[in-house]
C-alpha cells in the first residue's frame, strides 16, 4: 500500500476523487466507533478514515458513542456481531479502550486504536501521537523566543493551561511542556499551572484567576488549540494579546495544529504549535488494518507512534501545508 | 449572646460563614485574592453557573429536577447564533432568541412532565441528550464562531460594572422578587411543600410546575449566552456536565432537593462560595490533583453543616412546642 505522507497530497486527492490507498483485492466492511467528534481534530480525522476507506469502495459502519465509554463497548459488540472485517475506534480513554480491544481480539477481529491510546499498549493496533515530544518541539521554540528577549539574568514566568488529566494525551502534553522548561530551569520560575478539564468555561475562569494573581506572565502554552478564543478573551482586555515585535506581546503557543492556530500565527498571536500528524496516523491506522484483513490476522498487535512536528512563526513558510489545520484554513473552513 | 444564641446564629448562617472563612482562609494565604479586581473576576466567573442555578431553584423548590440545562446552555446560544449569522438580528436579538429558544426547550420538558406525567428526572434525562443531539446536529459536531460583536458585547461593562456580573445581578433581582414577592413565588413553594394542599387550595399545580421549567431553561440558555459571549466560540462540549454544578450550587445555597425549601439569594451565593474556592485554589496554586479534591471537601461540609443545622433547627422547635402547647 502506497503510503500518504503529505497533508497537501492527501487533501488534493481527496479533493480529486482519487483512493488515498492502493485498492484492495477485496472490499472490507470496517466498524468505525468514535467517542465524539468534539473538535476540529476529531472531525478532520473522522472525515479522512470515512471518506478514504468509503473512496477505495470498502463499506464502513459508524457508531458515535457521545462519549460514553459503556455505550461504545456495547456498539463494538454490535459490530462484531454483525461480522465486520475490522474496527478502527477512538475510545472515549484509556482503560476502556483495552476492554474494547480485548473484546474485539477475543472474537478474532482485527482492530486499530487510533490517536487516544489504551494503558495497555501490548494489544491491538495502536496509531499514537507522540504528545510529550510534539509539546516539547513547540515549547522549545516559545523557550528560545523568551529567552532571546530577555535581559541578562532575568528569570521568565512561564504558564500551562492543563487538559484533563484522566486522558493520557493531556498528561504527555504537560511533560513536554516540563521537559522543555526545566532545559533552562535557572532562567524560568515554576511555571503556573491552570486546570482546564478540556472545557472552555473552565478555562476561561481559572486562566483569568491566574492572570490576575499574576499579571507578569511572559509565555502561555495551551495543551490544545481549541482554547485559543478563550486565552484571547483573558489577555485582551489587559492589553495582553498583541501580536509578535508589539509592546505586551506574550509569547504563545499550542498543540494540535488546528484552523485557528494556523490563522493566529499568521497574524502573529501565536508563536508555535505542537502538530499532529493527522493524515500520517489516519493513514498508518487504515493500512495497517487492511493488511491484517487481507492477511487474515485477526490480532495484529503494533504500536505506530506520530513523532509530528512544530509549526512556527520561522517555519510557517516551509512546512504550512503540512500542517491539517493550515489545509482547512486554506479550504475556507473558518468562513463557513 | 449565649453559648447556644450562638450555635443556633451560626447555623441559621452556615452558608455565609464557610462563605466569609473561605475568603479569609484564601485571603491570608495571598492577599490579591481580596483585591476588588479579584473579588469582581469571582462574581463574573461565577455567573454562568449562577444564572442557570436561580433558574434551577424555582424547578427544585417544586420537588423537581431538571438534567438538561447542561445541554439548554449549548443549544439555545447555538441557535441564537444561527440568527445572529443568517438573520442579522444583533446582538439583542440574538439574547431574545437565545431566550425564547430556552422557553421552547422548557415548555416541551413541562409538557412530558406535566401533561404526560411523566417523571422530570426520566424527562429531563432524556431531552439532555436530545437537545445536545440536536446542537450536534445542526454543526455536525463543529465548533461555531460568533461575530466579534458578540465578544464586544460579553466583554463590556455597564457603569464600570462587567456585562456578565450585570446580567447576573439582574436575573438574581428578578428571581427573588418572584419568589418573595408575587404570587407565582408563593404558589412554587407551595407546591413544593405539599403538592396534593397545593391543589386543594386551588393553585393550579400543573400550570405551576410548566412555568418553572419554562424558567429553568430560558435562565440556563441565558447563562450559555453569557458565557459564549465572553469566547465568541461554541464547541460541541459546551456545557457537558454542568447540569450537576447547577444543582450544586442551588443545593449549596439552601435549596432542597425534596422541595418547598430555598431562595434565589441563597443559590447566588452557592453558586459564589462554589468560584471562590475554585479561584482561590487557583490563587494558591494548589496541586491540579488535588484541586477537585478539595473543592468536593468544600461542598461536603458546607452541605453536611446545613444539614446539621436543619436537623439542629427542628430539634430546637420540637422543644419550644411543648411549654407553649401546655400553656392554657
Amino acid at each position: 500500500m502506497k503510503p500518504i505522507t503529505t497533508l497537501a497530497s492527501a487533501a488534493l486527492a481527496a479533493v480529486a476523487g482519487v483512493p488515498l490507498l492502493a485498492t484492495p483485492a477485496t472490499a472490507a466492511t470496517i466498524c468505525f466507533a468514535f467517542q465524539d467528534l468534539e473538535t476540529e481534530f476529531w472531525v478532520a480525522g473522522h472525515t479522512a478514515i470515512t471518506q478514504t476507506l468509503e473512496e477505495e469502495g470498502h463499506t464502513v459502519i459508524e457508531r458515535n458513542a457521545n462519549e460514553d465509554a459503556n455505550r461504545q463497548l456495547e456498539q463494538v459488540r454490535d459490530c462484531v456481531a454483525q461480522g465486520v472485517d475490522g474496527i478502527i475506534i477512538i475510545p472515549q480513554d484509556g482503560e476502556s479502550a483495552v476492554t474494547i480491544v480485548k473484546e474485539a481480539q477475543e472474537n478474532d477481529v482485527p482492530i486499530a486504536v487510533f490517536n487516544r491510546p489504551p494503558s495497555d499498549l501490548s494489544r491491538g493496533i495502536i496509531v499514537v501521537a507522540d504528545n510529550e515530544t510534539i509539546a516539547e518541539q513547540a515549547v522549545d521554540f516559545l523557550v528560545e523566543q523568551a529567552l532571546a528577549e530577555a535581559e541578562d539574568g532575568q528569570t521568565l514566568q512561564p504558564l500551562i493551561l492543563v487538559g484533563d488529566l484522566g486522558d493520557p494525551n493531556a498528561v504527555g502534553r504537560k511533560n513536554g511542556f516540563y521537559n522543555a522548561i526545566e532545559k533552562h530551569a535557572d532562567r524560568f520560575e515554576t511555571p503556573i499551572e491552570v486546570a482546564t478539564e478540556w472545557d472552555a468555561a473552565t478555562a476561561l475562569a481559572n486562566l483569568e484567576a491566574a492572570v490576575t494573581a499574576n499579571p507578569e506572565i511572559d509565555l502561555i502554552f495551551t495543551s490544545s488549540d481549541f482554547l485559543f478564543p478563550t486565552i484571547r478573551s483573558v489577555l485582551e482586555p489587559r492589553g495582553m494579546w498583541q501580536p509578535r515585535g508589539e509592546p505586551g506581546h506574550v509569547l504563545l503557543g499550542g498543540l494540535d495544529g488546528d484552523a485557528t492556530a494556523c490563522q493566529l500565527i499568521k497574524e502573529g498571536f501565536v508563536d508555535a504549535t505542537g502538530v499532529q500528524d493527522l493524515y500520517f496516523e489516519a493513514d498508518a491506522a487504515l493500512t495497517a488494518i487492511l493488511e491484517a484483513i487481507e492477511q487474515g490476522e485477526y490480532q495484529p498487535n503494533e504500536v505506530i507512534e506520530d513523532p509530528g512536528f512544530a509549526l512556527t512563526a520561522d517555519n510557517l513558510g516551509e512546512r504550512e501545508m503540512d500542517m491539517w489545520g493550515c489545509v482547512l484554513l486554506a479550504e475556507g473552513f473558518l468562513d463557513r | 449572646m449565649t453559648g447556644s444564641a450562638l450555635t443556633r446564629f451560626a447555623l441559621r448562617n452556615a452558608t455565609f460563614l464557610i462563605f466569609a472563612a473561605v475568603l479569609l482562609l484564601f485571603g491570608l494565604q495571598t492577599p490579591g485574592f481580596l483585591s476588588p479586581e479579584s473579588l469582581g473576576n469571582i462574581v463574573k466567573q461565577a455567573s454562568f453557573i449562577g444564572i442557570a442555578a436561580v433558574g434551577i431553584t424555582f424547578v427544585l423548590l417544586t420537588r423537581g429536577i431538571d438534567l438538561s440545562v447542561g445541554s439548554v446552555m449549548y443549544l439555545a446560544p447555538l441557535l441564537a447564533g444561527f440568527a445572529m449569522r443568517d438573520l442579522g438580528v444583533g446582538v439583542a436579538g440574538g439574547v431574545v432568541t437565545a431566550v425564547l429558544a430556552g422557553l421552547a426547550m422548557g415548555a416541551l420538558n413541562a409538557f412530558f412532565v406535566v401533561r404526560l406525567n411523566i417523571a422530570p428526572f426520566i424527562v429531563t434525562l432524556s431531552t439532555l441528550f436530545f437537545f445536545r443531539g440536536a446542537g450536534t446536529l445542526l454543526t455536525s459536531s463543529r465548533q461555531f464562531d460568533f461575530d466579534r460583536e458578540i465578544v464586544d458585547f460579553g466583554l463590556s461593562k455597564v457603569a464600570g460594572v462587567p456585562m456578565p456580573i450585570v446580567v447576573f445581578a439582574l436575573v438574581a433581582l428578578v428571581a427573588h422578587v418572584v419568589l418573595s414577592r408575587t404570587t407565582f413565588g408563593r404558589q412554587t413553594y407551595a407546591v413544593g411543600a405539599d403538592p396534593e394542599a397545593a391543589r386543594k387550595a386551588g393553585i393550579r399545580v400543573g400550570w405551576v410546575q410548566a412555568r418553572v421549567y419554562m424558567v429553568s431553561s430560558a435562565a440556563a440558555a441565558l447563562a450559555g449566552f453569557v458565557l459564549i459571549a465572553q469566547i465568541g466560540r461554541l464547541d460541541v462540549a459546551f456545557g457537558e456536565g454542568r447540569e450537576f454544578d447547577v444543582i450544586a450550587a442551588a443545593v449549596l445555597g439552601g435549596a432542597s432537593l425534596f422541595g418547598g425549601i430555598g431562595t434565589a439569594i441563597g443559590t447566588v451565593v452557592g453558586a459564589t462560595l462554589i468560584q471562590t474556592v475554585k479561584t482561590g485554589l487557583v490563587f494558591t496554586g494548589v496541586n491540579l490533583y488535588l484541586q477537585p479534591i478539595a473543592l468536593g471537601g468544600v461542598i461536603f461540609l458546607a452541605v453536611l453543616i446545613d444539614s446539621l443545622r436543619a436537623t439542629r433547627l427542628r430539634a430546637a422547635r420540637r422543644r419550644t412546642i411543648r411549654p407553649s402547647s401546655a400553656t392554657p
